[in-house]
């Protein structure tokens, strides 16, 4: 393969990721880019150049051992669910845009601590992406079979470098406020997990079925080599601690490589996408590694003998079999991984560079007094010289440092170094106790052991053999032989500088942070943090800050680097969120954390502590009232909690009380009306008993006729007064549920027609024809004899109401599903349709203050109504021609069953 | 002989008052409601009028206003007869401008008397 | 997504934590084939798999 074509294709690579990342910033595309399996493959940049040759090489030559750098994420991916939304929620609220930010705020926004977890992600990371340009270069020379050349502008990786750096300065510097999401970037990383695990696919499948026969075939032919039984196990309990220990350096760098931190942290769009993550990004770590062990030993036969670097086993497999399109396809995955990396970690570094050494150690002073717009311009430089230039420092580590460790050994040393922010961050969520002094000093100490057992032996040369300070110790100490600290010999480099630096680490921390109380400001983050699900909403309120403040003083500082608007725009959104007036001119602790979050998306935590507290006058405040202030706050927030649930509750009740009491009214006039009628009715045939009778006393000459009338009326009008009485009694005990119903099966024409029987006499006398509509059976479940008193209590009106001649009565039944429905139509003057549902009142009154006089006692329809009701029927009154009708319904079954 | 309309749709309660005041030698007029009553009103002009107030139709109150309008009974006397006896009913029926009100159950006795002075 | 139900991931986590590291990981620390992976590899991408189906029915049923 032509070196120039090769390089054609790779700047048409570049390309289509540019165009990717651009369509991607697009806003109307934002539902492809902003969903939750964008966000899971994101997370693959971990697997880098190394993942795709560097496990085939050391697959192939040692084994087992190129698992653990998966084992750990596997193991600790399932609790995301708890520990990464914490981080993510405490970075969203706070504006953190890289993890130096995330720990030295955390200790109090200490800059110091800042810049001392920069310099330790530089220490480890730089190595980290000269390795990748290494492998690039390498395989760059592999494909198009040429030799690397000493001339550093003749060598074609020059110039890829410098693509990239262009590429990564551009795109990752488009906002000015680094905490705003990177949506282009992440779509491009997204796009090329995919294809590095698509290529890594075929050629895993490639070298399994179409080189060999399958994966017996592989074991067959390669069982016969020497030392596949050792190389396929992990061995013995030694071994096993450096697989322990392995893992465990790889469980903390999934936290804590500052590209894993940006894509799954600083990158989030949603706390929702820890879901799909959880699965996804282990199925897709297991789907890459399907493959290494069958290449890997399907390069050990093909090569047996030969001296080739086994990295490159993907490559040199298809080209031995003059595969070109193919090994351009797995050089393409490679480089896809590589500069994932590259790309991610430069951005996330030069954002570490500048909020956390550059801008608040120098540039500070000069961006306080400028406009906003210079401001942002400056700081977006820094940023992007910084990209470019870390890009181009870690492609001239790797020309001339000449690294030629494997690519395995290199990622370790970096994962170590990096795994010494282990305590101090881990702690930083967890404990509240963790100090600033400790975490400074656990960091220095743990950097410190990984020097003297890492770096510093590696650096003179693992093959050095003249040096004895790895054979023998420094200054021929046995103890402190680099790899064998404290006699400790039987891990592997790798783990035993891990457990050294990690022991001496965490010991410092811990001890340091319960021996010296760190000062209330680190407090009260240690709250903020750890207790962060309280906070979130209004973390505003979590700052305790005592002192004088002017919202003039500190507006000033937000428009130089926010501009007019949008720090008006902030200043409103404040106001509106804690009710504060905006004429008001003292600041108060929420006002300057929040300035303080504005500026962290622009210049870091710890640049924009120290601008906002040069405008501010802060008063010291203890430990002691710090805690107290942060108790109290707690409290309130459960306690606000609480009186919102009340004053809910109590609002519920107090509408209930006032609908009851309504009822209550209404139903005392109702009652007042209701005895006032009721006496009315009472005195009537009473008026008429004692005129009689008085009468009969007094006149001894009345006749004998008109003796006997009077006689008689009297008779009448006390039964009527009994009946009355009864009727009243009746409704009470129905209205207040006292009356008993005994429902049977019943002949409801049977039934009228006993009701009918009664009132033959009268019938007859007021010449009325009486019809009922059926003479057959029809069942219904019924009491009868309180049917019988509405049947009556219906003809008797009718009866009335009827005509002097040809007056006629129809009762009617008709059969429905469930019940029945009986009518009885008269034709006499018929009911004002106004009255249709007034008349089942009692002792119906007309809605006007004029008094119609009840038909009747006026009680009887009540009762009905009543009646009808407690069998669970309806009774109405239906529109007709002529007359009135009244309808009620009776069930057909006992509806209890 | 005086006249006397009995207005009430209580045909016992009238029953008593009729044979009262025919032994006492009256005419006496019958009618069961208010309008009754002012039907027999167009054409005779009684000394006193029984009303009593809850009847259908046109009940008490009403038929006083009429009579009250009627020129030609300014000088009949109308005695309300009720067994509505809450004060703001008496009040009402002497506002309307009723003679007198007694409330039911009456005493014959006192009825007659009542209306002796009513014709004095 | 309610407490218990991030402590069954919790759990899922520590059990991984036991089931790929010693002593319980060399118990089937051998070479020998089974379908042409030693088995120290089925094993180990056994309890991988078995660790995502757990992760993705977890969350499936459980995040609303």
């Amino acid at each position: 393969m032509n070196s120039a074509v090769l390089l054609l294709i790779l700047l048409g690579y570049l390309g289509i990721l540019f165009f990717i990342a651009h369509w991607a910033e697009k806003k109307e595309n934002v539902k492809w880019t902003n969903n939750s399996y964008v966000y899971s493959l994101s997370l693959a940049v971990y697997c880098t150049a190394w993942t795709y040759y560097g496990s085939i090489g050391v697959a192939a030559n040692s084994g087992l051992s190129y698992l653990p750098i998966y084992i750990g994420p596997i193991i600790i991916i399932p609790a995301w669910i708890i520990i990464l939304k914490k981080i993510i929620r405490i970075s969203r609220v706070n504006k953190i845009s890289s993890i130096a930010d995330f720990i030295s705020l955390r200790y109090g926004n200490s800059r110091f601590l800042g810049a001392i977890v920069t310099v330790v992600c530089l220490a480890g990371i730089l190595p980290y992406i000269a390795l990748q340009l290494k492998a690039i270069s390498e395989t760059f020379h592999i494909v198009t079979k040429t030799n690397s050349s000493s001339y550093i502008f003749d060598d074609t990786t020059t110039y890829v470098a410098v693509a990239l750096a262009l590429f990564a300065s551009y795109y990752g510097t488009r906002y000015v406020d680094a905490s705003e999401k990177r949506k282009g970037i992440v779509t491009a990383v997204a796009l090329e997990s995919i294809l590095k695990l698509v290529f890594f696919l075929i050629i895993g499948i490639y070298v399994t079925f179409f080189v060999f026969d399958g994966y017996e075939d592989i074991y067959a032919k390669a069982s016969l080599l020497e030392n596949f039984k050792e190389k396929n196990t992990i061995g013995g309990l030694e071994q096993g601690l450096n697989w322990f220990f392995l893992s465990m350096v790889s469980l903390f760098a999934i936290f804590l490589l500052p590209r894993q931190f940006q894509m799954s942290v600083v990158e989030n769009n949603r706390e929702r996408h820890i879901k799909t993550a959880i699965w996804l990004f282990p199925l897709y770590l297991l789907l890459f590694n399907l493959f290494v062990y069958p290449i890997a030993w399907g390069g050990n036969v093909l090569f047996e003998g030969k001296n080739v670097n086994a990295d490159t086993y993907s490559l040199l497999i298809p080209q031995f079999f003059d595969n070109k399109i193919l090994t351009v396809l797995v050089f393409l995955g490679g480089f896809s991984a590589a500069i994932s990396m590259i790309v991610v970690s430069s951005i996330s570094l030069s954002t570490m560079l500048s909020n956390n050494l550059l801008i608040p150690y120098s540039f500070l002073g000069k961006l306080r007094n400028e406009e906003q717009t210079i401001n942002n311009k400056k700081i977006v430089n820094i940023r992007k010289i910084g990209i470019f230039s870390l890009i181009i420092g870690a492609y001239f580590i790797y020309r001339f440092f000449a690294l030629d460790y494997s690519l395995v050994s290199i990622g370790l040393i970096s994962f170590v170094i990096i795994a010494q922010l282990a305590p101090a961050f881990f702690g930083a969520i967890f404990w509240r106790r963790g100090s600033r002094m400790g975490a400074i000093y656990g960091i220095l100490i743990g950097f410190v052991i990984c020097v003297y057992t890492l770096l510093l032996p590696y650096a003179i040369g693992l093959t050095n053999n003249e040096s004895s300070f790895v054979s023998e110790g420094f200054q021929k100490i046995a103890l402190l032989k680099p790899f064998q600290l404290f006699g400790l010999d039987y891990l592997q480099p790798v783990p035993h500088a891990l457990f050294w630096s990690m022991l001496f680490n965490s010991l410092t921390y811990f001890a340091v942070s319960v021996s010296f109380k760190g000062n209330y400001r680190e407090r009260n983050y240690a709250e903020m943090y750890v207790d962060i699900d309280k906070y979130s909403t209004n973390h505003e309120n979590a700052f305790v800050w005592k002192g004088t403040a002017y919202t003039r003083d500190i507006e000033k500082v937000l428009i130089r680097f926010l501009g007019e608007e949008r720090t008006k725009r902030a200043m409103n959104i404040f106001n509106v969120k804690y009710n504060v007036d905006k004429n008001q001119e003292l600041a108060d602790a929420r006002l300057v954390k929040f300035a303080e979050n504005l500026l962290t998306g622009h210049i870091g935590t710890a640049s924009a502590r120290i601008l906002i507290s040069s405008v501010v006058k802060e008063e010291k405040i203890t430990l002691p009232e710090v805690l107290k202030i942060l108790e109290e706050s707690k409290e309130n927030i459960t306690i606000n909690k609480k009186l919102t649930e009340t004053s809910n509750q109590l609002q519920k009740i107090t509408s209930e009380l006032q609908k009851a009491n309504e009822t209550l009214v209404r139903k005392d006039v109702q009652k007042d009306e209701f005895l006032d009628t009721v006496t009315h009715e009472l005195r009537t045939p009473i008026t008429a008993i004692r005129a009689a009778s008085e009468i009969l006393h007094d006149d001894d000459e009345i006749p004998e006729e008109l003796r006997k009338q009077f006689l008689q009326n009297i008779i009448s009008e006390s039964d009527r007064l009994n009946r009355l009485i009864d009727k009243i009694l009746d409704l009470e005990k129905f209205e207040t549920g006292k009356q008993t119903i005994h429902p049977t099966q019943n002949d409801i024409i049977a039934t009228i027609e006993n009701s009918i029987e009664p009132l033959q006499q009268l019938i007859k006398n007021k010449n009325i024809s009486v019809y009922v509509e059926s003479k057959d059976q029809i069942l219904a479940f019924y009491d009868e004899d309180r049917i019988i008193q509405v049947i009556t209590n219906l003809l008797s009106n009718a009866i009335k109401f009827c005509p002097e001649t040809e007056g006629l009565i129809t009762i009617q039944v008709k059969k429905k599903e469930n019940f029945i429905e009986t009518s009885v139509q008269d034709n006499g003057k018929g009911i004002n349709p106004n009255d249709f549902d007034v008349i089942f009142d009692k002792f119906y009154q007309a809605s006007n203050q004029n008094f119609k006089k009840p038909v009747g006692s006026g009680l009887g329809l009540a009762i009905c109504k009543q009646i009808i009701e407690h069998h669970k029927g309806k009774i109405w009154v239906e529109s007709s021609i002529k007359g009135a009708c009244i309808v009620f319904t009776l069930p057909v079954k006992n509806i209890e069953n | 002989m005086k006249k006397i309309l009995i207005v009430d749709d209580e045909p016992n309660i009238v029953m008593t008052l009729e044979y009262t005041f025919k032994k006492s030698n009256c005419e006496v007029f019958i009618a069961r409601d208010g309008q009754e009553a002012l039907d027999i009103l167009k054409t005779n002009f009684p000394d006193v009028i029984i009303l009593d107030i809850m009847m259908p139709m046109v009940d008490g109150f009403a038929t006083l206003e009429q009579i009250r309008k009627d020129a030609n009974l300014q000088h009949t006397k109308v005695m309300f007869l009720s067994a509505k006896n809450k004060e703001s009913d008496i009040e009402k029926g002497l506002a309307l401008g009723a003679d007198a009100y007694m409330t039911k159950p009456f005493s014959i006795k006192k009825v007659v008397e009542k209306v002796e002075e009513l014709l004095a | 997504m309610k407490k218990r139900h991030q402590q069954k991931l919790v759990v899922l986590s520590l059990l991984l934590l036991l089931a790929l590291n010693l002593p319980i990981v060399l118990l089937f620390d051998s070479s020998e084939s089974f379908l042409g992976f030693p088995i120290i590899y089925i094993y180990i991408f056994s309890a991988w798999l078995f660790s995502v189906l757990m992760s993705w029915i977890v969350v499936q049923r459980y995040y609303e």
